[in-house]
């Protein structure tokens, strides 16, 4: 292990045997994640926030019932999503993806010309706009694929839903996404 | 937006976006470990994920039963689920027993889908749905998915009486347990009896008699699902390969065994 970061499996196994730190391992090394996954759901960075530490709380308790072997990463954002709906649902309204959370990132596109980099950030705004208006369950397949690089077994492990499912679902959501943009630019033509 | 864009515009978009959307600003693990050693504070109870605002759909008088119930319960309990070893089922002893009452209407319905036959029930489930010869066919079948739950629902069979759930003579509920994911949680109290008891072919089922317990189920994630909370009365559990069933009735033990013995 030296040097290396020790794998899920062996910080989930210590977790089980009642080693704190050692989940404070997965939480950092997954914060962003759960946060993010809490966000396309709940729209608002306060409530991912909150909802997230909520999740890693709940994922804590259940430790206990984790298979052993199995990956931890897509067990986790499940509970995780599930805690955001909750929390959406409690609040009674639909999220709306703040942009200023996407914008505020230094970009890494500095290759840009002010004119390219202008569009880009205009069809940033697009596309979020347009997601917003995605069923969530839509919005969180494309989350999954598109902002956090899950692999399809992922997915589907962090879905609920069988690999099969999963390819579908995305593709039905982008469908979904493209007529909305689609039509946008129809109802600004 | 002026243009149109592409397929592969929008997925680029959409990554682009991905690449900038934010974490949280600093580690959360100061705030997780909070929140994890004031819920380790709290009451078991509380760590069933039963939430308060949640128990509103439940009905009144089982509501009352069991705020009374917890609010009187010293924070002990015994997990007996090791020791059962019923794949996919928990049992807590609680101190009190809650308080024997009819039922109201809430329970008449099921969820799920309903299937025609066992075989369509099979289908959908992913596993093979036994019903038992004793009682016959069901007169309704339901099968929930997240997580896979089929329930075969008996309403009055002559010879049975009623059970706690109106209209209902037997019930039974097969899923495929696993050791470490509870489908369903049982709170029983010391009026509650537990016994281990075989079946006609050696099989170890679990009688639970006397006064009703409360049952819950969990959801795929774990979480107890409130509105699924109520008063069961005597029921069976036992595990055959590899598939956990329940039969909830109020017969003998004598009986429950002969109607579990005939399952095929």
């Amino acid at each position: 292990m030296e040097g290396r970061p020790a794998e899920d499996a062996v910080l989930v196994e210590r977790a089980q045997h009642g080693d704190t730190e050692a989940y404070g391992e997965l939480v950092r090394r997954y914060q962003a994640l759960a946060t993010r996954t809490a966000y396309v759901i709940t729209g608002l960075s306060t409530d991912a926030e909150d909802a997230a530490q909520d999740g890693f709380t709940k994922a804590y308790f259940a430790l206990g019932r984790f298979r052993t072997g199995a990956p931890f990463r897509p067990w986790l954002l499940r509970i995780v999503a599930n805690e955001a709906k909750n929390r959406r649902k409690a609040a009674g309204r639909r999220p709306t993806v703040d942009l200023s959370v996407a914008e505020d990132r230094p970009s890494g596109d500095t290759a840009l010309s002010p004119e390219e980099a202008a569009l880009a950030s205009e069809r940033r705004t697009f596309v979020l706009g347009a997601l917003g208006k995605l069923r969530e369950e839509d919005r969180l397949v494309i989350a999954y694929r598109y902002f956090m690089q899950l692999s399809e077994a992922e997915m589907a492990d962090a879905l609920g839903v069988a690999r099969g499912t999963v390819k579908s679902r995305l593709s039905r959501a982008i469908a979904r996404l493209r007529e909305i943009t689609a039509g946008e630019v129809r109802a600004d033509a | 937006m002026p243009e149109r864009l592409d397929d592969r515009d929008l997925e680029r978009t959409l990554s682009d976006i991905g690449t900038r959307l934010d974490g949280p600003k600093r580690d959360m693990w100061p705030a997780v470990r909070a929140r994890i050693a004031e819920r380790r504070a709290q009451p078991w109870w509380s760590r069933l994920g039963l939430d308060r605002q949640r128990l509103a759909p439940i009905a009144a008088t089982l509501t009352v039963i069991l705020v009374a119930t917890l609010v009187l319960t010293p924070s002990f309990v015994d997990a007996l689920e090791h020791l059962l070893n019923i794949p996919g089922v928990q049992i807590f002893r609680i101190p009190n027993t809650p308080t024997p009452m009819p039922t109201t209407g809430a329970f008449a319905s099921f969820s799920g889908q309903r299937a025609s036959s066992i075989v369509e029930a099979s289908r959908l489930a992913g596993f093979q749905v036994r019903e038992p010869g004793a009682l016959g066919a069901p007169d309704e079948i339901y099968v929930e998915l997240a997580p896979v739950r089929v329930t075969l629902v008996y309403r009055s069979r002559q010879g049975l009486p009623v059970t706690a759930v109106p209209g209902v003579s037997a019930l039974i509920v097969e899923f495929k347990g696993s050791l470490d994911a509870p489908i369903l949680g049982k709170a029983i109290g010391p009026g509650t009896t537990l016994e281990a008891v075989p079946l006609s072919n050696g099989t170890a089922s679990y009688w639970l008699a006397g006064q009703p317990h409360q049952f819950f189920y969990r959801d795929s994630n774990g979480q107890t699902q409130p509105d699924t909370l109520r008063l069961a009365g005597n029921t069976l559990l036992w595990d055959a390969g590899g598939i956990t069933y329940r039969l909830e009735a109020q017969v003998s033990r004598e009986e429950a065994v002969r109607i579990a013995s005939s399952f095929r």
